[in-house]
């Protein structure tokens, strides 16, 4: 049935299935968690917003980070878990980073078993390329459409197992069933709800387990390069069921958007372009990275074009280049550049592979940016440089949940992928997350089928839920005379952008929050036209609200922590701070409440033995 | 403000003409009516914008039920096939300076797969063709214990049809589609000859055996309708042929 509208078609009353495992996304952490689940017996269903192998994972360029030594036996593990935890300036979940960083290859020679597609070395061998903050090249690829070449497969491998695909099917709840669960309140997951977005009509899915894989948050800011999906969807669905979130206030801003012409302003570039050669300059040419080396890299980045020049051909004896510091530290670059007035015609700065590479090697390597840029912009990518500036593109923050299960504080919600929260800490390196979809999504899969396959009785989903859920689903149509939802959200985009941005101030945050309180008070008020058949209007409505709730915790935790570190700048904070280095913020939403709670909690302690990681270089 | 990289820019230096643009789309609301309709819209926009953004701001502004797929909105997921102007393209890349602006620009739903709303196709029988060709690697034996190889140039023999990102454009510009719902249609092949042509599959065989059924690889006429249509530039109908040739050779 894979691929299938798994629709039963009923006319009355409300659809149910059961499963063991429901996996809400099918981006490359819910297809491989699904997959996971599969092999361990489970009965699976994946339920995705759009048609099945469109997820956000398509658009993903660069490729897939794993030490697997191809090309630098040099690399393992232990130097791909250092750089993790560099680049999220060692806020991330130490454990979580460990796993990543040694299952990584396994799960790149497990898609390639299957079928996927990579560049191969002379030798034969899966290559590997060079991204920001890896020490080595590390990023198995396949030009650059890797997202898409993983997702196909993973696809693929789907139909081949003939798993259940509920497309274009949005969930708006999660069940608990209080009769049922150890610890906490409210009890264990007991299933979703959600609607066929083609016929509006409203399906009950009865399962011990779910796993959240719904990706990021980036809609909630104007100049993104996520797609309509990325409205937060998971992240509110797990703290309205009682989950919690940390590292919310990390919002990465990829440095390289694309910024001409206006209408796909935010589209990436890929950090493919600066690993094969590609330099950033700014209106008078200069090559401006070098004079922004934080300390923190110093060590490991050339501070001169000389040294910089000779990486490329010979690591061992030069350092990187220092436009292939870390995302966070290329984008604030980048914005002080513009600030300055040394930006480009359009807002950004120039991005130059032209006068450095080949057009015949740009076009082999590059071949969707030489294509990307020639349609959308009318300009070659092999003759003049590019114009590029920072844009929205992941959130390192998301559901809190245990390293090596991946199950939240709720009893049967797991979440893997962008929605999860603690692998990427402050600030992911690129390559990281495709890496990441595969390692947690398998995890995630893996352990909610045993959980459910355990459990020996299975929670219920009560008749007073469903009425709930679906009441309040049908609540954007009761109101009449309000305003037009899309309004609503070009709004929260304008606010996101303007007083949660790449630099933040605390005047400016207590603004925004404000902001928000107003726009919840307007989006109470919403109404949708028309009926429940392939209504966008309504689509939109119901996502508004978890965009709205995602964008309150991540102005909320900013304006929380006073100082500056990955993927949170603080103007007024511009350092960063030991203390704060030291501390998760976790935000809850108290189910008698509509505003988050936010706590601070200490991270997870990194063992000695891997300390000692650190002590070197 | 201390955010907005997006406002600290300069003017733009390349200035552009805002242009009013009339778009013609056949809509169509099975709860309404059981008939297909025009109506045409105007909005204003830049001729860079793609009509992808007009239609934006056709639900936007004008029209909030307009009802379209799009995801990532540049020609890599494969949402947004719609016949424009009569030809099939991406919305998402397709310039508005590029389909004649000055006339009104026509935006109908791809042809030959069951209309649900508006631009919304049912995809259903395009997946099920998909299906039918067995889209995943068939190999034998003890899985590898070391890394699996293959040389570039192997692999480098399906590269174009690896690029398919299952829009559906080809398959429903095709004339034998159109008038035969049971032909797998061009996605299909392609979708086959990427395993087919690939070192490390062994399910060729049984790949060609169900592409040689009545309803297989012979019924293509050879008209390029699904080359042209392309958005990601796939020689359809050379890897048609291709596979074509391999049925003849295999006999």
């Amino acid at each position: 049935m894979t691929g299938n509208r798994t629709d039963a078609g009923v006319d009355t009353g409300i659809e149910r299935h059961e499963y063991d495992v429901v996996v809400i996304g099918a981006g490359g952490a819910g297809l491989r968690a699904a997959i996971a689940a599969h092999d361990a017996g489970a009965r699976v269903a994946i339920v995705c917003k759009s048609l099945l192998g469109k997820a956000h994972t398509v658009m993903a360029e660069g490729g897939i980070a794993a030490a697997m030594g191809n090309l630098y036996a040099d690399d393992n593990w232990r130097v791909h878990f250092r750089d993790t935890m560099r680049g999220g300036k060692m806020l991330n979940n130490w454990r979580m980073a460990q796993l990543h960083a040694q299952e990584a290859p396994e799960r790149v020679l497990e898609l390639e078993e299957w079928g996927a597609l990579f560049d191969r070395t002379a030798d034969g061998l899966i290559s590997q390329r060079d991204f920001g903050g890896h020490r080595y090249a590390r990023l198995a690829h396949v030009g650059d459409r890797t997202g898409l070449e993983m997702i196909r497969t993973l696809q693929q491998r789907a139909v081949d197992l003939d798993i259940d695909v509920f497309m274009e099917f949005t969930v708006t709840e999660l069940f608990r069933d209080p009769s049922t669960g150890s610890g906490g309140t409210g009890g264990r997951i007991s299933g979703a709800f959600g609607y066929w977005r083609e016929t509006g009509r409203f399906v009950v899915f009865e399962s011990p387990t779910v796993v959240l894989a719904t990706g990021g948050i980036g809609k909630s800011y104007q100049v993104t390069s996520n797609s309509w999906e990325y409205t937060g969807d998971g992240h509110a669905l797990a703290m309205r069921a009682g989950a919690s979130l940390i590292n919310m206030e990390f919002v990465q801003f990829h440095p390289t958007g694309m910024v001409w012409p206006p209408s796909v302003k935010g589209l990436l570039v890929t950090e493919s372009v600066r690993g094969d050669g590609g330099v950033l300059k700014n209106a008078e040419g200069e090559r401006f990275m070098f004079d922004y080396i934080p300390e923190f890299f110093k060590k490991e980045t050339a501070d001169t074009i000389e040294e910089a020049e000779g990486w490329y051909t010979d690591k061992k004896n030069h350092r990187r280049p220092p436009e292939l510091l870390p995302r966070d530290e290329v984008a604030r670059a980048i914005n002080s550049e513009i600030k300055a007035g040394r930006g480009s015609p359009h807002g950004g700065v120039y991005l130059d592979i032209a006068s450095r590479r080949s057009p015949d090697f740009i076009r082999r390597r590059l071949p969707s940016m030489y294509h990307q840029f020639k349609e959308l912009a009318d300009v070659d990518i092999t003759q003049e440089p590019m114009e590029v500036g920072p844009t929205c593109h992941y959130v390192m923050g998301g559901v809190e949940v245990d390293a090596d299960t991946e199950q939240s504080i709720v009893e049967g919600l797991y979440a893997a992928g962008e929605v999860a929260g603690g692998m990427h800490g402050s600030n992911r390196l690129g390559g990281n997350s495709l890496s990441d979809l595969l390692v947690f999504g398998r995890r995630a899969g893996h352990n909610a089928a045993y959980h459910s396959m355990r459990t020996k009785q299975r929670p219920t989903v009560s008749a007073e839920q469903v009425k709930a859920a679906s009441a309040a689903a049908l609540h954007p149509f009761e109101v009449e005379g309000g305003e037009n939802p899309y309004t609503i959200q070009t709004d929260l985009q304008d606010v996101m952008q303007r007083l949660v941005g790449i630099i933040r101030t605390e005047a400016e945050l207590r603004d925004s929050l404000a902001e928000i309180e107003r726009l919840k008070e307007r989006a109470k008020r919403l109404s949708v036209e028309g009926h429940r058949q392939y209504n966008p209007g309504w689509h939109l409505a119901l996502d508004l609200a978890n965009m709205l709730v995602v964008s309150e915790c991540i102005a909320k935790a900013a304006l929380e922590r006073q100082e500056s570190r990955g993927g949170h700048t603080r103007d007024d904070y511009p350092t960063p701070d030991d203390g704060w280095g030291a501390l998760n913020l976790v935000l809850t939403l108290p189910s008698d409440s509509d505003s988050v709670d936010l706590k601070h909690q200490p991270l997870p302690v990194m063992p000695d033995d891997l300390k000692t990681l650190f002590e070197e270089s | 403000m201390s955010t907005a990289t997006t406002e600290a820019g300069a003017a733009p230096a390349t200035s552009t003409t805002t242009m009013t643009v009339t778009v013609k789309i056949l809509r169509y609301n099975p709860e309404v009516s059981e008939e297909q309709h025009w109506e045409s819209y105007q909005v204003t926009a830049e001729p860079t914008d793609r009509v992808l953004d007009a239609l934006h701001k056709v639900k936007w502004d004008l029209d909030g039920s307009l009802t379209f797929r799009r995801s990532c909105a540049h020609g890599v997921c494969g949402s947004d096939a719609m016949r424009i102007n009569g030809k099939n393209r991406l919305a998402c890349k397709t310039l508005l300076k590029d389909v004649n602006p000055s006339e009104p620009i026509t935006v109908e739903p791809i042809k030959g797969l069951p209309v649900l709303k508006d631009l919304v196709v049912d995809m259903e029988p395009f997946f099920a063709a998909y299906r039918s060709v067995m889209p995943f690697l068939i190999t034998t034996g003890n899985e590898p214990t070391r890394e699996r190889l293959q040389s570039q140039k192997d692999r480098d023999r399906f590269d174009d049809t690896t690029k398919c990102i299952l829009c559906a454009a080809c398959t429903t510009s095709c004339p034998v589609y159109w008038t035969d719902g049971q032909y797998f249609g061009p996605q299909a092949i392609v979708g086959a000859h990427r395993f087919i042509f690939d070192s490390r599959d062994e399910g060729t065989d049984q790949r060609l055996e169900i592409l040689n059924d009545q309803e297989g690889v012979w019924r293509c006429r050879t008209t390029f309708n699904c080359t042209e249509a392309c958005p990601r530039g796939i020689e359809v109908t050379k890897a048609i042929q291709e596979v074509k040739r391999a049925l003849i050779f295999r006999r």
